[in-house]
């Protein structure tokens, strides 16, 4: 600090104004043995000119003088340093009271009068420029402050455009989902993103980091930019929270992490899958009991805490049925305070969807009871709460867009293919489709082809794992509450898998509209007849059925082959 | 001052006592608890929560750099007394998995 400040180091300069030259040199005289540089003028007009030009540190002011008199001089000079304290001492003859009060009133910060005492005078002169130099700390000082603020102002709005621009990016704002989201500062320490997935469906992941601002919102960027990448190619939720997981412990100290629950909705076999990791229970309201029927606690520690090797993955799986209603809200909806200081708390909350009528209105229930129980209180945390309404037609008809894709330049159809193996020890764990996406699209371009693409490529694989190589049964996805069932065998069997293999080959051939590509899948399970079976899969209308019957839609042909464990289908694109 | 640490050499334990609000105002007083020690390979940490009636997330933070400082997996932790509102804290983030709790 005392390196940037320019003051005490520097002689001190006083400026004596006074047009009786007598008296000007016993004042120099005094003042110079004193180690102070000495500036000199005549009358009210040079002193204000000299003022301007060489800014004095303190003024010794004359009362009378011609041209102008010292009150006028004072007031200019005054008026020219309104940044500074430049103090101003009027020599005057006179110790009335209405002159004196004239002096102070133009500005003046002593007076002193004639005739001068030596040590009076040096005494009042030195007391002043402390009082100036005083003065100039607490201006530089306050001048700094400002321009810092200033900055961080400035800062805070580019991060606070960079943040709006990550987050919103997503796909709130869909029919079936409302959604609050409350940041008590300018940067949320919540943030809520949804995006559709290649195959239908939806994720949707709500995370609190530990504290808010900055902090907060940088964790954000690596988290939104690997949920929507990881998403839109195809990735599953334990692969996203994986990765999300190393990334935010790798850049993250270790006092910072971030709560976070990501669930992925799937129309397709009527699932909802949950990774919980230090965010209150979800629940799920049920349309038909008109009461909460499952709460999902958190099972996992937040995101950025556990090392790879002991980061838990595991996501739990449910059948949803058609407007159930799926509840994930922040701590600070149940922690938020009233004037009191009591907090919301659980059974608040879970009151409300017990009084409630219509549902609706839960949704804008539970919001009221909160602004209502708050009463003007301030807001302690950042209130972040997601309502999804199960939806299958609703979910399905979700747009997946493509951001990628549909900027890439058109590349020109040309020949290519390629094949893949997959071994039982693989296949327990790793999931080739979002890598067979990206290789396709990647040759090809397929503009806006990504999510037909996807239906088709899993479709095939999933059947081919599932019953092929699995031997699940599909009627069992029949019953009620077969999904689960089936979901959870399926789990069983593909981590105790030992045997069986998948194959997979892709070709493309140009044409003149676009190109032809074909997929072969080949499983080394026993197949089934499809020669037999063929009449009732076209004309199979239940759950299990549909995949078949999607491929009919988007595939040209499709062609089974030897005893049913290999099949085949043409996609023809323009 | 709502942190306070005693030591008892004879057991090998290293008590931190927690009241009234445990959050990022204490955290320098809290760190100065176990910054200055020498723990012994089998020195126990106990933190005790008797006295604390509140606790937020960036008290689990410092919990989490504490464990760091003394040696992560290694460290010896455990926290007794807690309030059934700290404990839900805790266990919301699953923190039983990192330290021992009563």
């Amino acid at each position: 600090m005392s390196e940037n400040m320019p003051l005490s180091s520097k002689i001190p300069t006083v400026l004596i104004a006074d047009d009786d030259i007598p008296n000007r040199l016993v004042l120099q005289a005094i003042l110079e043995r004193q180690g102070y540089c000495v500036l000199q003028a005549d009358d009210g007009v040079q002193a204000v000119d000299v003022f301007r030009r060489e800014h004095p540190d303190l003024v010794l002011m004359d009362i009378k003088m011609p041209n102008m008199d010292g009150y006028e001089a004072t007031r200019q000079i005054k008026a020219m340093s309104t940044d500074a304290f430049i103090p101003v001492i009027f020599l005057t003859a006179t110790s009335d009271s209405e002159g004196l009060a004239r002096c102070v009133a133009s500005g003046g910060d002593d007076f002193f009068t004639k005739p001068y005492k030596r040590i009076l005078l040096q005494a009042r002169i030195s007391a002043l420029l402390r009082i100036r130099e005083l003065y100039n700390t607490v201006q530089y000082q306050r001048n700094e402050l400002d321009n810092h603020q200033k900055r961080f102002d400035r800062e805070k709005q580019l991060a606070k455009r960079l943040f709006a621009n990550i987050i919103e990016t997503g796909s709130l704002g869909l029919p079936y989902v409302q959604s609050m989201l409350s940041p008590m500062s300018l940067f949320s320490g919540d943030i809520l993103l949804a995006a559709p997935k290649p195959s239908g469906g939806l994720h949707v992941l709500l995370g609190d980091f530990t504290g808010h601002g900055l902090t907060a919102a940088i964790g954000a960027l690596p988290v939104s930019s690997v949920f929507y990448g990881m998403t839109a190619k195809g990735y599953s939720i334990a692969e996203i929270v994986t990765e999300i997981n190393t990334k935010l412990k790798m850049i993250l100290p270790t006092d910072i992490f971030l709560a976070a629950c990501v669930i992925d909705l799937n129309p397709g076999s009527h699932t909802l899958s949950v990774w919980n990791g230090g965010i209150p229970s979800v629940m799920i309201y049920g349309e038909k009991e008109q009461e909460i029927t499952r709460s999902l606690p958190p099972r996992h520690l937040p995101l950025g805490i556990a090392s790879d090797e002991s980061f838990n993955q595991r996501v739990e799986m449910i059948e949803i049925r058609q407007n159930d209603r799926i509840y994930i809200h922040s701590d600070g909806i149940t922690e938020a305070a009233n004037p009191e200081g009591l907090m919301f708390g659980r059974q608040r909350l879970e009151d409300v969807f017990v009084k409630n009528t219509d549902s609706a209105e839960l949704f804008n229930d539970i919001r009221n009871e909160l602004i209502k129980f708050q009463d003007g209180g301030a807001q302690q945390d950042d209130m972040t709460m997601i309502e999804l309404r199960y939806n299958q037609q609703q979910l399905e008809d979700t747009v997946f867009h493509d951001k990628a894709q549909s900027k890439r330049a058109e590349q020109p159809s040309s020949t290519w293919d390629f094949s893949m193996g997959l071994s039982a020890d693989l296949l327990g764990c790793f999931d080739p489709l979002p890598l067979l996406i990206q290789s396709v699209c990647d040759m090809q371009g397929f503009r806006g082809q990504r999510q037909q693409l996807y239906t088709v490529f899993s479709e095939l694989f999933t059947n081919a794992l599932d019953h092929g190589i699995l031997n699940l049964d599909s009627t069992l996805k029949g019953t009620a509450d077969g999904f689960a069932k089936y979901y959870m065998e399926r789990e069983v069997r593909l981590s105790n898998l030992a045997d069986g293999s998948i194959k997979i080959y892709v070709a493309h051939q140009p044409n003149a509209e676009g190109g032809l590509l074909t997929i072969r899948v080949e499983d080394t399970g026993s197949g089934f007849d499809y020669q037999e079976n063929q009449i009732s899969l076209e004309s199979n209308v239940g759950h299990s059925g549909r995949g078949i019957q999607l491929l009919n839609t988007i595939c040209e042909k499709i062609e089974y082959m030897g005893n049913g464990n290999i099949v085949e289908v043409t996609y023809r694109w323009r | 001052m709502s942190v306070t640490s005693e030591v008892s050499t004879d057991d090998n334990t290293i008590t931190i006592k927690i009241s009234g609000r445990f959050d990022f105002a204490e955290q320098n007083e809290f760190r100065d608890c176990y910054y200055d020690t020498s723990p012994g390979e089998n020195t126990q940490f106990i933190i005790d929560m008797s006295g604390a009636n509140y606790m937020d997330s960036s008290a689990l933070g410092m919990l989490l750099m504490m464990r760091e400082y003394l040696g992560g997996n290694a460290a010896n932790i455990s926290l007794i007394n807690c309030s059934p509102d700290i404990k839900n804290i805790l266990t919301v983030a699953n923190f039983q998995s990192l330290f021992t709790m009563d």
